[in-house]
Formats: structure tokens, sequence, C-alpha cells
């Protein structure tokens, strides 16, 4: 009884809140988004009749000022693991993605203002429904930053490109996204065949014979297969191994590549699980070159795996902002905000979020923007990020192509850079 | 030589959270599926304690036993509570009522599922999380046939063995280890004979609580552990309760071991792999249940013990 009194309180509190922050919002604004005024407030969003009645009120209040407008609300989705064991990699990118709607909203000259709804998929494929059926049903969502995870984009691609809502992702990497017929899928990575390859060329410089282990998951697996094709092709023993995700000792299959005599062990997987093999391998002993993929590259590797953790390399089609020359402003912002250092994703993920932006602020300035007006300005974007000049191809794909080598030492992620000058 | 060694160390566990299935089902005849739950419970409140005596700091060498100790008595002494409660919320109450035994499953797969729900909603929902590094678990402590033997391995394997051996006294050689055969053999006779079953029943979930409980600390210090860790070993220490007759404490430790040796050695077979392992303890499961239903010692809890 007492916690529903309650909850009632704090909803009531919350709309009150809400109007008066959308009160406030519309009179601040009134100046930099008089010319947008005329715009109607077609998507109507859960929030715009609270707005629209504030703004209301207060045109008749600050009539003498004259300058009032009903305020506009454009709303961008992002679908990523915000909780669970992969919560990190969804968390950098939600940043920056929140970071790059702060920064249009402040900039002034939207002519609307910018919303961001997080909808948090676990990067689970089973949760990845429920997930997009959030930020589709809202009809104020035009366009949507993520899935984050390749499994989870499997799962919902198709959902959405029947609902007409373009998609740019910054991390799912598998390779078969792009050519399952996902109308609404853009990504600004390269894929893991891409990634693979340029691993499986590197490895072949050095090494005679790879150890591969995947985790069964879309992006493992596929990493892992690319990887052994592409090694293959070049003359190099390999010997296969999968390990479920869910495992907590990998005393057995560490052992194993520890007696198999293999110069290099290649893990595809996600960060939480291969910080756990690090620290097996570590303890069994073994002395060969240790690579994993983007999916292991974060700071939740770094601090499970230990010193367990130093020597890994990691190949990843993504930037470093932390010493990248241009996501200095970036950066700098980034640190601003959530007092630490960017990781991985979230520059890829504020280029997205960015360039989103820019096709809904082209659109508005003509007049309305629907679902399928954004989905065919994302097609045909060309847009300066910090990572890459964001252009798709017509499956979807980026242009441009990068992928970069890093590496573990003394707790810290360090980036060699390109993979083919290493 | 290495595997078995690694096998050893999991089926240690396995037959540690098994006496608590077996325990519970000599005396009352009922699997108790939350069991996975107390194992759980026992990890994060011995992590708690480790965590507050350890922290950030440098432990000097001599007080590492006393901080491992702490958090096995934790962890024995939160999986006994929880165990305790389980027994007066989900069962006691059924039982009183004469519930059939369908009610008695439901509720302990509803009270499995509640508290691994609210560990989660009250700790964290990683999978991964670890113990502070307080001592060196991959110290090799010796090598047989060229396989090296880690501390935390020595530990876990003793550690268990001490345990099953003082639960093996107590239920042959104490009054209260007499009236749980007494309950497990009788309930209704043993009434007659001036025994409690409630507070026999009550020791016996107790018991098996504390045993589960700890086996929680060994597994999240060799491991992770996390608000779903119980259902796996859960199930496969029923498994192994299984395989070694269930109701028979003797049974449990010789299936536990046995489940936990058979689980590494098969998948390193070659045209098998790592991937199988989980498949191993469900095949093992089916195989006895077709071949031998009574487990390897038998069932008798009164008898065996």
């Amino acid at each position: 009884m007492r916690s529903s009194s309650l909850a009632k309180f704090a909803a009531i509190a919350a709309v009150g809140a809400l109007a008066l922050a959308a009160c406030s919002n519309s009179t601040s604004d009134a100046k930099s988004s008089s010319s947008a005024a005329p715009a109607a407030s077609s998507s109507s969003s859960s929030a715009a009749p609270a707005a629209s009645s504030d703004a209301a009120t207060s045109e008749t209040s600050s009539a003498a000022g004259g300058a009032s407008n009903s305020d506009t609300v454009y709303k961008i989705g992002f679908q990523g693991p915000l909780s669970g064991d992969n919560q990190q990699l969804g968390i950098n990118e939600s940043n920056g993605v929140e970071l790059a709607v702060e920064q249009a909203n402040a900039s002034g000259d939207l002519g609307f203002t910018l919303e961001l709804v997080k909808s948090d998929d676990v990067g689970l494929p089973d949760k990845s429904p429920a997930a997009a059926a959030t930020l589709i049903q809202d009809t104020g969502v035009v366009g949507v930053v993520g899935p984050a995870f390749s499994g989870s984009t499997k799962a919902v691609g198709a959902t959405y490109s029947a609902a007409n809502l373009a998609l740019i992702s910054p991390s799912a990497t598998n390779a078969t996204l792009t050519t399952s017929g996902f109308t609404a899928f853009h990504r600004i990575v390269p894929t893991d065949a891409v990634e693979s390859a340029g691993t499986a060329k590197w490895l072949a410089k050095t090494v005679k014979s790879v150890f591969i282990v995947d985790d069964l998951s879309d992006y493992g697996k596929g990493a892992a297969d690319e990887l052994e094709k592409g090694l293959k092709s070049a003359g190099i023993k390999t010997q296969r191994e999968g390990v479920d995700a869910k495992t907590t000792d990998y005393s057995a299959i560490a052992q194993k590549v520890a007696t198999s005599g293999d110069e290099a062990l290649f893990y595809g997987g996600y960060d939480a699980q291969v910080s756990l093999f690090a620290r097996a391998l570590k303890s069994a002993g073994y002395k060969g070159v240790t690579v994993t993929g983007n999916g292991g590259k974060s700071s939740v590797f770094t601090e499970g795996a230990g010193d367990a953790g130093d020597g890994w390399y990691f190949s990843c089609g993504c930037l470093d902002a932390t010493t990248a020359p241009a996501a200095k402003d970036f950066e700098a912002a980034y640190v601003k905000k959530y007092n630490q250092p960017s990781s991985t994703y979230s520059p890829e993920a504020y280029d997205a979020a960015n360039a989103m932006i820019s096709v809904i602020k082209d659109l508005a300035a003509k007049g309305e923007v629907t679902r399928e007006d954004v989905m065919a300005g994302v097609k045909a974007l060309d847009y300066k990020g910090i990572t890459t000049q964001v252009k798709f191809t017509e499956s979807g794909e980026v242009e441009a192509a990068t992928i970069n080598l890093y590496r573990q030492e003394k707790g810290v992620i360090n980036l060699l850079g390109d993979m083919k000058d290493q | 030589m290495l595997n078995l060694f690694s096998g050893l160390t999991r089926g240690s566990m396995y037959a540690l959270i098994a006496l608590g299935y077996t325990l519970v089902y000599g005396v009352l005849q009922l699997i108790n599926f939350a069991h996975s739950e107390v194992f759980m419970s026992g990890a994060f409140a011995s992590f708690i304690v480790v965590n507050a005596l350890v922290g950030e700091n440098q432990i000097p060498g001599w007080v590492v036993p006393l901080i491992f100790l702490a958090g096995l008595l934790s962890g024995g002494l939160a999986g006994a509570s929880v165990a305790w409660g389980l027994e007066r919320i989900a069962y006691r109450a059924l039982r009183r009522r004469g519930a059939p035994k369908l009610a008695f499953l439901i509720s302990a797969i509803g009270m499995s599922f509640l508290l691994s729900a609210l560990a989660g909603k009250l700790f964290n929902r990683y999978t991964n999380n670890q113990f502070p590094d307080y001592f060196n678990k991959d110290a090799v402590v010796f090598t047989v046939f060229g396989a090296e033997i880690r501390l935390i391995q020595v530990i876990i394997i003793f550690g268990a063995i001490i345990m099953m051996v003082f639960l093996d006294r107590l239920v042959s050689g104490t009054k209260l280890g007499k009236s749980i055969r007494g309950v497990a053999e009788d309930a209704p006779t043993a009434a007659l004979m001036g025994i409690n079953i409630d507070k026999t029943i009550s020791r016996t979930f107790v018991i098996g609580g504390a045993l589960g409980g700890a086996a929680g600390f060994l597994y999240g210090t060799a491991f992770v552990f996390s608000n779903t860790m119980g259902f796996l070993p859960g199930v496969k220490a029923f498994a192994a309760a299984v395989l070694g007759g269930i109701g028979n404490i003797r049974g449990a430790m010789i299936g536990g071991l046995l489940l936990g040796i058979i689980e590494v050695l098969i998948p390193a077979l070659p045209f098998i792999g790592t991937k199988w392992t989980d498949v191993v303890a469900f095949v093992v499961l089916v195989m006895v249940l077709v071949l031998r239903p009574t487990g390897i010692l038998g069932e008798k809890l009164g008898r065996a013990a």
C-alpha cells in the first residue's frame, strides 16, 4: 500500500517536473528555434501533449515578448546492453550518443529539441525484440543508433526494416548482417570478416600454428570462422574449440591450449569471458601470442584479467579517442561530462549519433521529419565524423575501413596503429 | 593427470552441494531445488565479509588463512540461515497441511527463482564477480607426474574432504545424526520414539545449507560468482546425488567426485571437445536413471551412513 502510494506521488512529481522542464525549455529556446516554429508536431510523442500545452500557457503569459513557439521534439533511439555482463560496451556507446544529443541541443541551431530514448537489450538476442519494440512503438523516434551487438541485431533487423526505422550501429560487426536483407541496417565499423582477415594476415607473419577458441555466439563464432579461413589460406596450422559463454571454469580448455604447443591463441567472444580465459591461460602457463577481437577490448577485460591481461593483442575497427588527434574535442567533452576517459566504441557511437542528427536537421529545415525520410537520408549520408567518413555502400557497409591493433601493457590498452603496418 | 586434479576440484564442490540435496531427500523424500540458491547465497555473503576484511589493502601472509576461514564460515553461516528460512517459509507450512509432493517441488522452484532474482536486485547481475586477490591462488604446491597442482585445488579438495568426513561422523556418530537417520528411516515411528520431527528436519536443512554455503565460497574463490551461478552446479550436484544414490551421504560424495572427473576427462578426448562439458553431466544423469535408478550405493540414508 505504502509503496504504491509512494509510486503515485513519484509519478505525479515526475510529470510535474517534466512539465516544468518543458516549460523552461520552450521559453529559453524560444529565440533560437523560432524559425522552426511552424513545423507541426506530427510526431505524437508521449511528452508532446504536456510540452505543447505548457508551451501554449507560456505563450499566453509571455505574449508580450512575442517570441514563443510550439517546441517540436524528435527522438533518437539507442539500443544496446545497459545491464548484464556486457553492459560496459553498451554504456560506452550510450554515453557517446548522449553527448552528441546534448551538444546538438546546446548548439542552439537545431530548430527542434532532440531527445534520446535508451532501450536496454542486455546484449542478448532473446531480449532484443522487446527492446526494439519499445523504440518502434514510440512514434517520436525517427532513427536509432544501435543495436550494439550482432546477435541482437540479427534478432530484430527485419523488424526495424519493416518499421522503416533507420539503424546506424557503432559496433555490430557480424559479416552476415548486411547480406540478410535488413534495409534499415547500417554500420560505421568494418565487419568481422574484414577484421579477422586482417588479424589472420598479421598472425601469419609471425606464427605457424594457431589455437582458435570461440564463445559460440553470433559475434564470436563469426569472427573465429573468418580467422580460420584466413589462416588456412595462408597455410597456417589451426585447431578449433568452442566454449559456452556461460562457462566460469576455463581451466580445462586453458590446459588444452597450453599443451597444444600452438604459437598463438585467438579467442572470439566478449570481454567478460575473455578476461576469465586470460586468467586461466596464465595459470596454465601458456606463453604464446594471445589475441582477441573488438568484443574483448574494454575496461572489463582489463579489470577482470588483472595482470593476466598484459600482453594480449586486440584487433578493432575502432578508434582509441584518448590518443587520436581528430577526437581531441570529443575526448575533452567526454571526460568533462562523465569524469572518465572514453572507451571502446564511444567515438563510433558519437559519430553514428551525429550523422543521424545531421540527417534529422536537414529534414527538419525542409519541413516534417518522417522515418521514411530519415531512412533515405541515412542511405545518402556523407558526413565527416571523428572516426571515419560516414558514407554507406548499397548494403549498409561503411566505405572506409581501417583495422587497428591494440595491446595491453601494465593494465593499459595501447594503440599500436593500423594492423596492415604491424 | 592434471585433468584428473581439476576434475577432483570440480567434483569435490559438486559433492558438497550434493550433500544438501541428499540430506533433505533423506529426511523428507523431496528434492530441494532451491538448494542451488543456498549455494549462491554463500558466495555473496562470504564475498561481503572477505571484501570488508581485505578491500584494497595489502594483506600480510599470516592473516590469509584467517580471512579464508572467515570467508568459509560466513559462507556456511549464510547458507545455513537461508536453508533454515527456506524450510520455514517454503516447506513447513506445506508439510503441516499434508500437501502433495508436487506442491513442494513447485514451492522449491519458486523459491529458487525468487532468491536468484533477489540477489540480482540486491547485489548485481554481472556473471563474473571475483573475490579480491588476497593470496596467490595459482601458486604451485607440488608436481605429480609433471602436472602442477595449484594451491586453490589443494584447498578445495582438502576442505571438501574435511567437511565430508565431519558430516559423515556427525550423521553416524552423534545423537543428532541418530535422529536424522531415524526420521529418514520412518518418520512416524521416530516421532513415537520421542524425536522431534520438525526440529530434526530444520537441523538437517541447516547442516546441508552450511555445506552448500561453504561450497559457494570455495566455488567463488576458485572461479567467479553471480546471482545465477547456482543453477548449473545445482543441477549437476543433483545429478551427482542421483549417481551416488540419492538419500545416501557417502553416495553423494562418491557421485560428486566421480561426476567432476568424468566431466573433465570426457570432453578432453579427441572428437568430443570442451563445448560438450555440460552435456556430459546430463548424459550421466540419464544413464544412471535408465541403468541403475538407485545409484551406485543405493538410496537409504538410514542404513548406509
